[in-house]
């Protein structure tokens, strides 16, 4: 491989790119960056994006919007980026973009240069007028190495991702042999961020000496955990990145051809990354004879219909195969015998894109973050209840309580922590005790839960762990692909005892069972759906086995959570005199008035909605809810149905 | 080697043994449900799980997924392994319902085994079952969903390992449901091995519902004699009647499975119509007095005309013993014949296969589901023979290539390749491809006969024929195959193309390579028929010597002289000139109805017999009941009528070749036994390749396959390119009758079952034709033949030759009102029938 010509390939991509940033720049107009993923534009980006094109075109000025991907601060979308040199100002984050205040903005901000501070997040650089993002933890405890670019750049504009300092690590992978480049990211210590957290060293090694033509490499995108959603984000905000990533592991095994596997149900994904391929192809980063050399890569994507199981690697190679997406035994591993029968790599999103930077700035680099055996960072979306739920990356060896209460803001509305589920459906459920466990690979597992992909919900106190228990099972025997004994009927079970207990027909035995079973369906699965699907089972059995006794043994949900197992009543003392509300919203007419023009609940015909609770006006807050139900003060509602 | 030990014993397994196949090898039954030999590992089941206590792998582990390995020892007995094992079936007992008094299955189910050899009694978690609606899947196979335990087997047989697509998995988690996409016949012709396999009771057979439980059956091991492979059954009976077939395993033959045709294809032995008395100019008479009456006609033309007078014909359906025991009868009395076949050329083509078939050449259908390239000739497996299809599929499916030269509109379960070429093209093809794959050296080396055989094959440049680009690429992959098979069908190929085969077979053999020759033959002891028949005239000379009174009786074995003969009118007008028709079978023929004797014989299933199919396997069916009317059919299902007698009422049928003795006057031997030894001994007398079968009683389950005599004078000697079928004809369409996989076949037409799921007979043409006629697919359409007008609907096919009109001999169809064979049917022949 001529390195002289390749690097000098690469400049000249390189200076392309340079220009146009510059030209950009000195335009000297101001730049909108409206953030346009799945995020944004659910909270109504696209209509963000089109009150600015209005109001400037109705104020005739000059300014440039570009669409970026996301920043990671769900809570605040849609969140916009105003870059306007003219006033002096640093580039300034604004919240909550709506219509209205994208009009505003622009009469305020562009037309008068007035940054209307109140819709300020920060501004993105330390300056002395306005607070910068970097003061807030969120912000400053982040540790944005894979993602650093996402929602800096246009994810469809090639040369910016460039002009960031893009490709250049494909670049000198190119000019490595194969071996040096697999040693170097096996030093480096990456491990798989798809969940099982195997060192991608070692499994790029595995593939490299399979002797066999036509390896595959497959970036697993499928991403199935409800709640999760890193992986979409990483597609659609840089998804050069990835591709880079890609290009290297494949350089690196020696395959010629590559997949990118996303479910369908992320269209905004899909077109991005194909996009982003057709303009890699269009510049011979990717595609046949790669900058010159004698290295191509084909890419391609693959969208996958949606089933959870599907992200497993044997599932989602079979599923590409056009079968059904069943796992399969292995050994053998997709590294000896995947698509096709071809040696495979399946990587995950995450750890494809964590490759380029680690290349360009050495491993060296990659170790200074993260612990000993996981260096790097984590990539959670952290969701549930806390204050700034969204996409954090942090180092490995964090704990969850800086996670929790100093990047995520901590639990809203005065209430008090009560767990953390880690790893989604297949994690397990962490109390309180645990919060100063580090998030590692290892400390995880040990701790009953484990890294997944990356999914995690926190709980406070109002959230029933058998209830939660309850809702992961469902949702995992839902998405069992119907193979194993276990995984198929277990689930199943555990689905029905669950159910039994939190409608309050649960029984002592059911206990032992919900052991014995989860411990079956963990031996006998093949895959890791069936192996871990007990897992939020035995992890709110061990640390709030109090809970389900309540259940049992009491008939009472302590988080009130459970309908069965609570009612709701209305407190006389509290209760306004002739005020109505509650009677008009109650949809089963359970409400009637009692002496003194108060109300009271007909237990019999309450469905425990809590719609009543709702609307009864915070100053009486007169609606309680009481576990067991029988707590409840009964009142005999008279003849005439008042 | 790998070394493992499995409870305290240890055995030596080849590489890339499984577990639960070294424990079998010990004759450890480790308990499964989804694995099937097979069908492989899926690893869906867990009830294979053992203990694995030294070794790459510990703990418990599902022995059905791991290759046994040195070092490895497992325990099939662990605590831990056996109470895994119980809470499986147990789990999956949770959703089963429990009824196994009214199961179908109940009584030869294996989860029912299994729930009570695991020792799972007691349920421990409550709810309620998960229930499916059960689909009409055909006449064949009933459905009861509910019962499923999700092993997949179903799916696995019918998709991956038959290659239909119409059943299968649907949906996911607790509610995966097999089946179809909507109810309906099912279409693949094996899908009575779902009932086989299916480890409960969701798909059960659905003919032999409502009749008895296994245990209440005679079941016996016994062959399938509806076409030429040979597959084994069982064989099951039950008041007389004859009830159910399964597959049975076989090694050599059929494997684990067999197709619909052969597992339903035995209603003719216990139906209503059978003949079962002797009947003499169409009365019934005691089967003494019939015999006598045989003897004195007989003697009389003999007297009065000469032994030769009296003309033998055999078939190819009859037992060895039955085909044996006619031709020494006939040499005793010095009568004419016997004739085994009806059509000369289809004789002349089945002797040159039987004597081509070189015991380095053959291969048996297991063997051929190793081949890595299938080169088909005239061969249509499916319809003719669809076990070899189901074989064709394995190798296809382990990387293996099939080509198929073949006018006919052929359809196969799987990918392959078709070179839809005229049949006097078939020899043509074949030659030119091998050519291109072997050296001119090669072919040297073999002698001068065969350079020169070689040298007269034109190659592909100078024969410039459509398809050259095709024929070159796949002479590349043949040159660079292993293990290659050519198949060769002997019905409808020219006179030359089974010889022709042997020789290119020969040529690819000489490039170093593993090569198989399989021939398919049209009955089932064809191979017999072929070996015993002797070169004293045709069967159309015998028709004239008939019609020229030079031959007064006709003695017929066990053949329907209509079925398969053309030109229906002239045979009857020539039938009546005989002074005696003689008839033994087992079946209301319509050459039974003209006879004037007619002896009922007993069936493949009460006389057992001696078989030899396609490759020269002598096989061994036993008696599986001692035969007699169906109780059902003499009472209708109540009490037997209170006759006094001897004997089962309907048992008068005996062994054809019993009667054949006994019309040929001669002593019937003791037992059985000593009948064979003799026959036996008297074979190999006649053709040494008889001369190392065994004893009947010590036949090894996949029988002795026959070694003929190699026949080296007979190797490249052919000149197949002088000896031309006709020439492309402008003005019509060459005819080619063929046989379909139902319909078509003499004993499997009577099951009502198989009636169900018969496709409506239907002519074919190529595109190109049809639309020279203005014709298209389901136009009615009617050839106008000599005999009469034959009508039928159309199918248009791009797959298959231009030039020719496919006419399957389907029992719907009045075909034998055509005259002469072969026929070109003239394009003002065909005419579309409005309706
Ligand atoms: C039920 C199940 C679902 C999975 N889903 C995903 C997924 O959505 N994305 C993913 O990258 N890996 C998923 N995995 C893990 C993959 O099997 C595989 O380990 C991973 O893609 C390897 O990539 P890595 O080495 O980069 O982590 C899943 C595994 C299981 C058992
Ligand atoms: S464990 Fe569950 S999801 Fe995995 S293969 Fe088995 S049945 Fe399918
Ligand atoms: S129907 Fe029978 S063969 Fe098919 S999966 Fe169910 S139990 Fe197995
Ligand atoms: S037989 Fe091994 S898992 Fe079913």
């Amino acid at each position: 491989m001529n390195k002289d010509d390749l690097t000098e390939r690469f400049a000249s991509i390189l200076r392309r790119a340079d220009r146009r940033a510059r030209e950009r720049r000195n335009e000297a107009i101001p730049t909108i960056y409206i953030v346009m993923s799945t995020c944004g534009l659910a909270s109504g980006a696209a209509e963000t994006k089109q009150a600015f094109e209005e109001a400037l075109s109705d104020k005739d000025i000059g300014a440039r919007i570009v669409p970026v991907g996301c920043l990671g601060h769900c809570y605040a979308e849609p969140l916009v980026v105003i870059d306007h040199p003219a006033t002096g100002f640093p580039p300034i984050c604004y919240h909550q973009v709506t219509v209205a205040r994208a009009r505003r903005l622009v009469r305020s901000y562009l037309e008068k240069g007035d940054p209307v501070f109140e819709y300020v997040l920060g501004a993105l650089e330390e300056n002395d007028l306005i607070p910068a993002v970097t003061d807030f933890a969120r912000f400053n405890l982040e540790q944005r190495l894979v993602m650093e670019h996402c929602g800096r750049i246009d994810p469809d504009d090639i040369y910016q991702y460039i002009a960031a300092g893009g490709y250049s690590g494909l670049v000198k992978a190119l000019c490595l042999e194969p071996e040096e480049l697999i040693d170097e990211i096996e030093t480096s210590g990456l491990r798989g961020r798809g969940g099982a957290g195997f060192p991608a060293g070692r499994k790029w090694r595995l593939a490299s000496t399979a002797k066999a033509d036509g390896k595959i490499i497959i970036c697993n995108g499928d991403e199935g955990d409800p709640g999760a959603y890193m992986d979409r984000t990483i597609l659609e905000s840089n998804p050069h990145q990835l591709l880079e990533g890609l290009a290297i592991c494949a350089y690196a095994v020696g395959a010629d051809q590559a997949i990118v596997y996303v479910r369908a149900e992320y269209p905004l994904a899909v077109k991005t990354i194909k996009g982003a391929i057709k303009s890699a192809e269009g510049v011979a980063l990717l595609g046949s004879t790669i900058l010159g050399t004698t290295f191509s890569l084909n890419v391609s994507v693959f969208q996958g219909s949606g089933a959870f199981v599907c992200g497993e690697e044997t599932a989602l190679i079979q599923s590409i195969e056009g079968k059904r997406g069943m796992p399969q035994h292995r050994p053998p591993y997709p590294v000896e015998k995947g698509l096709w029968g071809r040696p495979t790599v399946v990587n995950n999103v995450k750890t494809l894109s964590s490759v380029p930077p680690i290349i360009k700035n050495g491993t060296e680099w990659f170790r200074g973050s993260g612990t000993e055996t996981s260096p790097g960072t984590a990539i959670f979306s952290v969701v549930g209840n806390v204050k700034h739920p969204g996409l954090v990356e942090i180092a490995m060896g964090t704990s969850l309580r800086t996670l929790i209460f100093d990047v995520c803001g901590g639990i809203p509305n005065k209430k008090s922590f009560k767990a953390v589920q880690i790893g989604g459906p297949s994690g397990g459920c962490l109390p309180e005790s645990f919060l100063d466990t580090p998030i590692d690979f290892d400390s995880l597992t040990q701790a009953g839960a484990m890294m997944g992909s990356g999914g995690m919900v926190v709980m406070d106190e109002d959230s029933c762990m058998v209830d939660v228990a309850r809702y992961f099972i469902d949702f995992t025997q839902k998405e069992s692909c119907g193979k194993c004994t276990f995984c198929r009927i277990g689930t199943r079970h555990l689905l029905n005892i669950l159910d039994r207990i939190t409608n309050g027909e649960g029984s002592e035995q059911d206990l032992e069972l919900l052991g014995t079973l989860s411990e079956d369906i963990k031996l006998g699965s093949l895959c890791g759906l069936g192996e871990t699907a007990p897992n939020p089972v035995l992890t709110s059995l061990r640390y709030f086995l109090d809970e389900y006794e309540a259940h049992i043994k009491e008939n009472r949900c302590p988080a009130h959570k459970c309908r069965a197992l609570t009612a709701f009543y209305i407190d006389l003392e509290k209760c306004a005199r002739g005020c109505e509300v509650c009677v008009g919203c109650c949809p089963v007419e359970a409400i009637f008035t009692t002496r003194g023009r108060k109300k009271a609940i007909d237990q019999k015909l309450c469905v425990k909605c809590g719609e009543c609770a709702v609307v009864c006006p915070p100053e009486y807050d007169a609606v309680l809810k009481v576990s067991p139900p029988e707590l409840a003060p009964t009142l005999e509602r008279t003849p005439d149905g008042k | 080697m790998p070394n493992i030990v499995i409870d305290d014993r240890e055995i030596e397994v080849p590489a890339g043994t499984k577990v639960i196949d070294a424990a079998r090898q010990l004759d450890i039954m480790i308990p499964r449900f989804c694995y099937h030999v097979a069908l492989g590992s899926v690893g869906a089941c867990r009830v294979c799980a053992v203990k694995f206590v030294e070794g790459p792998f510990k703990g418990v582990q599902m022995s059905c997924m791991i290759d046994a390995k040195d070092g490895m020892v497992v325990s099939t007995t662990d605590e831990e392994a056996v109470e895994f094992r119980k809470y499986v079936i147990e789990c999956l007992m949770l959703h089963h319902p429990h009824d196994c008094p009214v199961c179908d299955e109940g009584g030869h189910c294996l989860l029912q085994d299994m729930t009570i050899s695991g020792g799972h009694g007691i349920r421990r978690y409550l709810g309620s079952k998960r229930t499916y609606r059960d689909q009409y899947l055909g006449p064949l196979v009933q459905h009861e969903m509910n019962r499923c335990i999700h092993c997949y087997r179903c799916s696995r047989f019918y998709q991956e390992f038959a290659g239909y697509r119409d059943l299968g998995v649907m949906q996911s988690a607790n509610r995966v449901f097999f089946g179809r996409y909507e109810d309906g016949i099912l279409e693949s012709p094996f899908t009575g091995n779902l009932s086989d396999i299916c480890p409960t009771g969701v798909y059960t057979d659905k003919p032999s519902r409502f009749i008895g439980r296994r245990w209440d059956y005679e079941r016996s091991p016994s062959l399938c004699i509806n076409c030429s492979l040979g597959c084994h059954t069982v064989a099951s009976a039950r008041y007389r009647q004859l009830v159910r077939q399964e597959a049975r395993y076989s090694e050599e033959v059929n494997g684990y499975f067999i197709c619909d045709r052969g597992r339903y294809g035995f209603f003719y032995a216990s139906h209503e119509k059978r003949p079962r008395r002797a009947l003499v100019e169409g009365e019934e008479v005691a089967y003494h007095q019939a015999i006598d009456t045989v003897r004195e006609k007989l003697a009389q033309i003999s007297g009065s005309a000469g032994p030769e007078a009296i003309a033998c014909l055999s078939s190819e359906r009859s037992s060895l013993e039955t085909q044996a025991m006619l031709k020494r009868v006939c040499q005793n009395k010095n009568w004419s014949g016997p004739l085994f076949f009806m059509e000369q050329s289809l004789a002349e083509k089945v002797k040159t296969a039987t004597a081509r078939l070189e015991p380095g050449l053959t291969v048996s259908l297991r063997e051929l589901e190793q081949a890595d390239f299938i080169l088909a000739v005239g061969a249509d497996p499916i319809n003719e023979a669809p076990m070899l299809a189901l074989a064709m599929r394995q190798a296809q499916r382990f990387g293996g290539r099939v080509v198929v030269i073949d006018p006919r509109p052929i359809f196969l379960p799987f990918d392959f390749q078709h070179l839809p070429v005229r049949l006097h093209e078939v020899d043509l093809y074949l030659s030119l491809m091998i050519k291109a794959a072997v050296d001119r050296e090669t072919a040297t080396e073999l002698g001068p006969s065969a350079a020169e055989f070689y040298q007269t094959i034109p190659t592909l440049e100078t024969a410039a024929v459509p398809l050259q680009e095709q024929i070159a690429t796949l002479a590349q992959e043949l040159r660079g195959c292993q293990r290659p098979v050519i198949v060769c069908g002997t019905e409808v190929v020219p006179q030359t193309t089974p010889a022709l085969a042997a020789d290119q077979v020969l040529l690819l053999k000489a490039m170093d390579k593993q090569t198989g020759l399989f021939y398919l033959m049209p009955g089932a002891n064809t191979f017999g028929a072929s070996l015993l028949s002797g070169d004293d005239g045709s069967f159309s000379t015998t028709l004239e010597s008939i019609e020229k009174g030079k031959i007064k009786a006709l003695i017929v074995t066990e053949r329907d002289l209509f079925w398969k003969y053309q030109n229906k009118q002239r045979l009857e007008r020539i039938i009546e000139k005989l002074d005696l028709l003689v008839v033994l079978d087992y079946v209301d023929s319509e050459t039974a109805q003209k006879s004037d004797v007619f002896f009922p014989v007993s069936s493949l299933y009460e006389a057992g017999g001696v078989f030899i199919n396609q490759e020269g396997r002598v096989q061994v069916a036993p008696k599986v009941y001692l035969g007699g009317t169906p109780i059902k059919q003499n009472s209708g299902g109540g009490h037997p009528p209170r006759v006094y007698g001897v004997g089962i009422p309907g048992s008068e049928p005996r062994p054809a070749w019993q009667v054949v003795v006994e019309i040929g006057n001669g002593e019937l031997p003791p037992d059985e036994e000593t009948a064979f030894a003799t026959t036996r001994k008297w074979l190999a007398e006649g053709n040494p390749v008889f001369a190392n079968l065994p004893p009947i009683d010590q036949f090894p389950d996949d029988g002795v396959r026959l070694g003929p005599a190699l026949d080296v004078g007979s190797r490249f000697s052919l000149d197949w390119q002088t000896e031309r079928h006709p020439k492309r004809n402008s003005d019509g369409l060459e005819l080619i009758l063929v046989d379909w996989t139902f319909g078509t076949e003499e004993l499997s037409i009577y099951s009502p079952h198989l009636r169900q799921v018969e496709k409506e007979p239907c002519l074919s043409m190529h595109t190109s034709d049809a639309v020279r006629l203005g014709l298209s697919s389901g136009d009615k359409v009617a050839i106008r033949f000599d005999g009469g007008r034959v009508e039928a609907s159309l199918c248009v096919a791009e797959n298959m030759a231009s030039g020719v009109i496919v006419m399957p001999r389907h029992r719907l169809l009045e075909w034998q009102k055509i005259k002469e064979l072969p026929r070109i049917v003239r394009f003002e022949e065909i005419e579309k029938v409005s309706v």
